[in-house]
């Protein structure tokens, strides 16, 4: 029945009909080829472009900080020199032997006699949030010797002042027959390297 | 000579009457046309945006290119800075609690009556830490706690309890940085010592000492 409509048309309508279609057509092929690919083509370039922005965004500011950064870098160096200074290192993976080095001057300085050194165990210390990739410890060294109460004492002042960040954590004094020559023994802590937490 | 035409007035009264005279057989294809056209100019505005997009996208990238290594420097200065504040975090743990108690032990030595005779004074070693909690397989890398709390052990010889009095008295001021005024007599007792004639006493007493915080 549709042919035979088409068939009893005037010859101006069917070229009308047939050029409608023709465009019609080809509106629809432009729209599918040509305008939806390219919608979200579009789409793709400006979610790629945004994201360029963004990081160019960061790096930008990542750049203006830098120079704060190296400011701050130079105020924790600064902040870190007197504790890496006063941080206990092995002298041939000994870290009593170290202690000896340090020590023995002011030991024989307060007249403290017959010292000798030996490692205790380290304790580990609180953790700041988040954790640092190097962790920082106490170290720990016991004297003992013998001397007086005086001289023991004098020996912690001198420790006390010449190592400010050397910490007692014990203290033991026993009374002999000499008040001169007491039974004495020391637990000194320093800072020191740690484990890594990650490599 | 001219050929006769013939007009023939196709046109219904309607359509003469109608806002819009032209005929449906010209609009459909016009209107068909300008659709094509439209779509065409969308597409030509799409691909221009494109175009456009593409090039500012590759303007940025080229920039980023550039700033690659500079950045990367930064970057790497921003995590060691980060780096060394969580360090000088934990070592300033470390300083806050760290113990110097010279003054103080020289001060004690001023204060000790004379008829004390001191046999012993010590430290006690802080509790031991634990880092492999019952339940972990993994041990902690820090302590849980940051706080350690001491005693301080004075054992002595005395004629009678007054001079030991006398010096738990004088431990009340002066030495806050040696001892708390929490304290505990452990032992008070004859001894089996003499002197002139006369038994001895023996004492223990145990002062608890300002904790060692390790936090800021």
């Amino acid at each position: 029945m549709n042919s035979e409509l088409f068939q009893n048309m005037a010859p101006n309508a069917k070229r009308s009909f047939v050029v409608t279609i023709t465009f019609a057509a080809l509106a629809t092929i432009i729209y599918l080829f040509c305008v939806q690919p390219s919608t979200s083509e579009l789409a793709t370039a400006k979610r790629k472009l945004a994201e360029l922005q963004d990081k160019q965004y960061r790096t930008d500011l990542d750049l203006r900080r830098s120079s704060t950064v190296t400011k701050d870098l130079e105020e924790l160096e600064a902040g870190l020199k007197p504790f890496r200074e006063a941080m206990l290192v092995p002298l041939l993976e000994s870290y009593s032997m170290r202690a000896k080095s340090l020590l023995d001057p002011l030991a024989l300085g307060a007249g403290l006699n017959d010292v000798t050194y030996s490692d205790e165990p380290f304790r580990a210390l609180p953790l700041p949030n988040p954790m640092p990739r190097q962790l920082h410890t106490r170290a720990a060294v016991k004297l003992d010797a013998t001397g007086s109460y005086q001289q023991a004492v004098s020996f912690l002042l001198r420790l006390e002042k010449e190592m400010p960040l050397v910490s007692l954590r014990q203290f033991d004094i026993t009374a002999q027959q000499n008040p001169r020559i007491q039974s004495i023994s020391i637990v000194l802590e320093w800072p020191a390297k740690g484990g890594l937490t990650r490599k | 000579m001219k050929a006769a035409s013939f007009h023939l007035n196709l046109l219904k009264p309607s359509e003469t009457l109608s806002s819009s005279p032209v005929r449906l057989r010209i609009m459909l294809p016009v209107g068909a046309l300008l659709a094509c056209i439209g779509l065409l100019v969308w597409w030509g505005v799409l691909f221009t945006q494109i175009v456009l997009t593409k090039t500012q996208a590759h303007s940025i990238e080229e920039d980023l290119a550039a700033k690659n290594s500079a950045h990367a420097e930064a970057i790497q200065k921003r995590d060691l800075a980060r780096e060394l504040k969580l360090q000088l975090e934990q070592l300033e743990y470390y300083k806050s609690g760290v113990r110097s108690i010279g003054e103080p032990l020289a001060k004690f030595a001023e204060v000790v009556p004379l008829r004390v005779q001191l046999k012993e004074m010590s430290i006690t070693p802080p509790k031991p830490q634990v880092l492999l909690p019952p339940g972990l397989k993994v041990p902690l890398f820090g302590p849980t706690e940051n706080v350690e709390t001491q005693k301080l052990v004075i054992a002595g010889l005395t004629t009678k309890e007054t001079p030991v009095v006398s010096l738990m008295e004088s431990l009340e001021t002066g030495f806050e940085k040696l001892v708390t005024s929490e304290r505990k007599i452990n032992s008070f007792k004859q001894d089996s010592a003499e002197i002139d004639g006369r038994k001895l006493l023996s004492f223990e007493v145990e002062y608890t000492m300002p904790e060692r915080r390790f936090a800021k």
